[in-house]
Order: structure tokens, then C-alpha cells, then sequence
């Protein structure tokens, strides 16, 4: 194909030359359209064969590979075209084979070489070109998982399951028990209105994630009526470590929802945030019947909060952060978080004022 | 009797207003406005100690009263109790001096510290001199009432509520009776703004309420440590005893 356009583009140029000298126009033809075509042919083979190599090549394989390589190809290529027109060159007297070879590389090894290494540079280009927008889709997936996973956030933070259950809660209270049922309307208007604040964001101060936290705590509380003893740890230098916002809300559902509701008293429920090196390390361990063991292969089976909460932090943080969930001991399930300690830069002092 | 007028455009919320006023000692409805120019006239004609303020309202805002009202030299301009829910005005709602800012929807206990606080406000300027009911008790200089967001709910807390600080780090620990709210602050700072014939720093984390400690005990290595009236311990170390030797010589 390419040899083609070659021999296409050099017979446009020369029939209007032809009109200035003396030249059998069918020899010229024949000679330039042969002298492309083999270079076509040897494109297409450069292609076919080496493409791969000529894209991944290196500054020392150019020099010690196709540097060598050109120089043969193009002295190949000369001599394979020669062996086709033994009358050439004209007006000159006749010459051995070798002779004529010599003669006609003497005028076009430099042509040859040219011709040569545009192709290898084209071929490179179009490595370079296929990679640049293999990165470009690469990058458009990779924001399409995000905005998914964002978005799937997005639906916890308002966790139907959680919302509807709480509204049956407070539903049921109002026919008895009205205060309470004010103060767990109170509650989860806290908790909404915490979540609609932060909006997008994706990654927040470890003091909002905990408040968050309490809140959610205060509110299981109720519904489980002292059933669950909660105890906090926080080491107190790690306020301001950055977190994906609502990692850990799915955590405690799970806790409650599969562990601490089948126990009828002495829940325990212990949420311990520590620093390890260089990693933010968050347990969350609560009592309960333990793991099921066909749970434990299948993490999917834990429910999509726990996957969720999985794949942001795989989109957050790579390869860098560890989500484990076992038995620690019998009926005691542990979830550890690790993850990469960041601090924010700006850490935003929340509203505080004083006054009269 | 509190002279009281309820604001805001929405007749459930005034009803829910009502209704648990009604259980609130001394609390006297006088008038209920229902928009901006309604409730500036209501107020005008009453002269009502204590109002109760929806902030977007039909004409203008919650705050455009409030400063209409204060304009008026004529009638006293009445405490403000803000009922909203946005959360986003509290800080100008503590900067002109509201009693409370309440987060729609509020629970009985809610409104009832509310009451509380204006009821004390209320008396307060009673006993003053008529006139500038915005000077604190301690002439401006110390701060009276901290305005953050604890949990959801914007709190307006009387620094007389609190019983100690400690710090952790770049934020303080405020623990008040009730509960305790963590603050992104630093200990100086806060320790600046708290009047010291009230607040005494015991350690170089730790502040206390003078109101609240029962004694001072010697721990067996040396240290001492603040006891407060609810059986809390608080360690103190030597740097600071002095300052509560001083104290303690004074009471």
C-alpha cells in the first residue's frame, strides 16, 4: 500500500518532468514503480515482523539492530532492483552486474537510508500515537469506575436500607414513645444533613468521620436499646488524617447487621483508629455468632456495603491499603483497614466563633 | 411572664412551637407573624421579650428583622431565638447576639434548654440598668459563648457549661456536663479567650472550671490532681501549682 502511494506520488511528479527530457517514459515508469514497490514491500515486512521491536526500541538496539539493518536493507533493495533493469544506467557503457550495483548505490544509499528510517519513524509514531490514546481510554475508564464508585458512595451515604429502617423505627416510636421518636427524628436529620454538606467530597479529616461515626453509634444505641456496649479509640494526633468519606458507616452496619443483632445482651462493639509507620490502621471488632465459612471465601457474600467499601478504597489508594475481615477469636469478627496516612494541607478549621 | 411571638411561614411549624411551648412555665404567646412586614408590626405593637425567628421568610430574612427591630429606639429590641434548618447563618446569628440557634426539626429537650437560656437572658437585663443588653458579664474582654458544630447540631455554648478542656493534638476537648465536643483549636488560644477568674489551666493540656473543682489531692509520686465535684480527676502538674495554690488561698 504504502509503496503504492510512493510510486503514485513519484509517476505524478515525473510525467510532468517527462516533458523536459528525453527518456523513455515507460522504463522510467517501470524503474520508479519497482524501486517503491520493493520499498512497500519491505515497509509492509518492517511492519508485519518487526513492529514491536521497532516501538520498544531502545537508543542502544537502534544503533547496535537497525542501524546495521537499514544499511543492508537499503543495499538489498539496490541490488534486488539492479538484478531487474539491466540497461540502466543509460547512456553509459555496459557494466558488469557488480559494477552497476556499485554504481546506482553510490547515487541512492542515501535516498534508501532516508526512505528507510522514515518508515521506522512512522512506524513509531503510530506506536506512540496507538499508546497515547490507549492511555487516554485507559484514563477515561478509570474516571467512568470513579464517578460508579462515587456514585455508589453517594447512594450509601444515603443507604436506603438504613434510612427506611430507621424511619420504621421512628414510625413505630411515635405510637409510644414520642419523645424518642423526636429525638431519633432529630438524629438522623443530623446525619442527612452532614451528608448532603459534603457533597462530592471525596476525602475527609478523620474528626469528621468519627463524628459521623458517634452519631451513627448514638442512633444503633437506641435501636438496640443498651444491648451493645461502643468504645472508641482515637489516637489523638490523627484527627486531621484524610479518609474516604462514610468508610466506615458499612463497616459498623455490617457489624450490627450480621454480628451484634443476633446477640440479645453483652454486644460489644470496639472501633480502635491507630497509627502504624506509615499507615492509618482502623479495626472495627464486634461479638456475635463469628464468620460463616463460606462467608470468609466470599466476601461478596458480607453484602455490597463491605465490597463498596473495598473498591474505594482499591480506587483511593491502589495497591497501598489492605482491607482484611476475620475471626480473631470465637464469635469475635475483626475488620481492619489499612491505608496510606495523608494529612489535609488547608485542614479547615469547622465554624467556631466567640462571643457574648 | 415572657411576652413571646412566634415567626415563621409555615403553620405546622408555629403549631409545633405552640404546642410545646405550652409546657414551658412563664411562656406567654402574644402574636404569630407569618411573614417579614407581619411579624416587624407584631412586634412593634406587643413588645414581646422574646422571639422566636424563622430565617427565610416571605419579604425579607430572619436577619433583615432582626436588624429592623434593633433600629427601633422606641421598643427594646426582644431576644431571638433562630428556628431554621440551614445551619449555614449560625455564626451571624451568634454575631448579633441570638439567645439560640435551633436546627429544624428540634426535639422538646432542644427547645427547652433554649427557653432556659433566654429566660436567664431575659433576667438578666431585668436586673441591669435598662439599655445595652449586648455587654457580657465581664465587660466584653472574656468570652461568654462559643458558637461550633458538634454532631449535626449547632451548638451556643455558655463557656459557665463547660467543666474542663484538654487538648488532643491541634484539637481541645470541651466536655460539658452532658457530653463532650471535639474542637479544632488550640489550647493557648481558647486559654486567651476564657476569662481566668473562671477558667484555670492545671496542666499543659488541660483547663478546668474553677466552679467545678472540689479540691486539690496529692497523688502518691508527687503529683497532684483536681478533683472535681462530680468525682473526675484531672492531673496537675507542679508548673501550674502555683497558679492554684493562688487560687485556692483567694476562696
Amino acid at each position: 500500500m504504502l509503496g503504492m502511494l510512493f510510486a503514485l506520488q513519484e509517476w505524478v511528479s515525473l510525467h510532468s518532468w517527462n516533458n523536459h527530457i528525453y527518456i523513455t517514459f515507460r522504463l522510467l515508469m517501470e524503474a520508479w514503480c519497482v524501486h517503491y514497490f520493493l520499498w512497500g514491500v519491505i515497509s509492509w515486512l518492517l511492519w508485519w515482523r518487526l513492529r514491536r521491536q521497532i516501538q520498544q526500541a531502545t537508543f542502544l538496539s537502534i544503533m547496535t539492530r537497525f542501524l546495521p539493518l537499514s544499511v543492508a536493507v537499503s543495499v538489498l533493495e539496490e541490488m534486488t532492483w539492479v538484478a531487474f533493469f539491466p540497461q540502466l544506467p543509460l547512456g553509459l557503457p555496459r557494466m558488469t552486474y557488480w559494477h552497476r550495483v556499485v554504481f546506482h548505490l553510490d547515487a541512492e544509499l542515501v535516498d534508501n537510508l532516508v526512505i528507510f528510517w522514515s518508515v521506522f519513524l512512522l512506524i513509531r509514531g503510530i506506536g506512540y500515537y496507538q499508546l497515547y490514546r490507549e492511555t487516554q481510554y485507559a484514563a477515561v475508564q478509570l474516571e467512568t469506575q470513579f464517578a460508579n464508585a462515587q456514585l455508589r458512595a453517594l447512594r450509601m451515604q444515603l443507604n436506603p436500607h438504613f434510612l427506611f429502617n430507621t424511619m420504621n423505627s421512628i414510625s413505630s416510636l411515635m405510637q409510644t414513645d414520642i419523645p424518642a421518636a423526636d429525638k431519633m427524628l432529630e438524629q438522623l436529620s443530623s446525619l442527612l444533613r452532614i451528608t448532603l454538606e459534603r457533597g462530592e467530597v471525596q476525602l475527609v479529616p478523620l474528626s469528621d468521620e468519627m463524628e459521623f461515626i458517634e452519631m451513627y453509634l448514638a442512633m444503633q444505641d437506641r435501636r438496640f436499646a443498651g444491648r451493645v456496649l461502643q468504645e472508641i479509640s482515637v489516637e489523638s494526633d490523627l484527627y486531621d488524617a484524610l479518609v474516604p468519606a462514610m468508610l466506615l458507616q458499612p463497616v459498623i452496619e455490617n457489624a450490627y447487621t450480621h454480628g451484634l443483632s443476633k446477640l440479645d445482651r453483652d454486644g460489644l462493639i470496639v472501633v480502635d483508629v491507630r497509627r502504624q509507620n506509615a499507615m492509618l490502621m482502623i479495626s472495627v471488632i464486634n461479638n456475635g455468632p463469628g464468620l460463616h465459612p463460606d462467608s470468609l471465601n466470599n466476601g461478596v457474600r458480607r453484602g455490597v456495603g463491605l465490597a463498596n467499601v473495598r473498591d474505594r478504597l482499591r480506587l483511593h489508594y491502589g495497591s497501598e491499603q489492605a482491607f482484611t475481615i476475620e475471626e480473631v477469636a470465637r464469635g469475635k469478627v475483626q475488620v481492619t483497614i489499612a491505608l496510606p496516612l495523608q494529612f489535609s494541607e488547608r485542614p479547615t478549621g469547622k465554624l467556631t466563633g466567640y462571643g457574648v | 411572664m415572657i411576652h413571646t411571638v412566634l415567626a415563621d411561614d409555615e403553620v405546622l411549624a408555629r403549631q409545633k412551637l405552640r404546642q410545646l411551648l405550652r409546657d414551658e412555665p412563664g411562656i406567654e404567646i402574644v402574636g404569630e407573624g407569618t411573614t417579614a412586614s407581619e411579624t416587624i408590626d407584631l412586634v412593634l405593637a406587643t413588645k414581646p421579650q422574646l422571639l422566636f425567628l424563622d430565617i427565610q421568610m416571605p419579604g425579607m430574612d430572619g436577619f433583615d428583622i432582626a436588624s429592623e427591630l434593633c433600629s427601633n429606639k422606641v421598643v427594646p429590641a426582644p431576644h431571638i431565638i433562630f428556628t431554621t434548618a440551614h445551619d449555614q447563618y449560625a455564626l451571624r446569628a451568634f454575631e448579633i447576639h441570638a439567645v439560640d440557634y435551633l436546627l429544624k426539626p428540634f426535639t422538646r429537650e432542644r427547645l427547652s434548654s433554649a427557653v432556659e437560656r433566654a429566660r436567664k437572658e431575659i433576667l438578666l437585663v431585668d436586673q441591669r440598668p435598662a439599655g445595652n443588653s449586648s455587654i457580657g458579664q465581664n465587660g466584653g474582654r472574656y468570652t461568654a459563648r462559643i458558637v461550633f458544630k458538634s454532631r449535626g447540631r449547632i451548638v451556643f455554648l455558655p463557656v459557665s457549661d463547660i467543666r474542663w478542656i484538654s487538648a488532643e493534638e491541634n484539637y481541645v476537648r470541651i466536655c460539658t456536663g452532658a457530653e463532650t465536643h471535639l474542637l479544632r483549636e488550640t489550647m493557648t488560644h481558647l486559654e486567651e479567650k476564657l476569662d481566668p477568674e473562671m477558667f484555670l489551666r492545671v496542666h499543659r493540656s488541660s483547663i478546668v472550671n474553677l466552679q467545678h473543682v472540689k479540691e486539690v489531692r496529692t497523688e502518691g509520686d508527687g503529683d497532684y490532681a483536681v478533683v472535681l465535684i462530680n468525682g473526675e480527676k484531672l492531673t496537675m502538674s507542679r508548673g501550674y501549682r502555683s497558679r492554684i495554690n493562688e487560687w485556692l488561698t483567694h476562696s
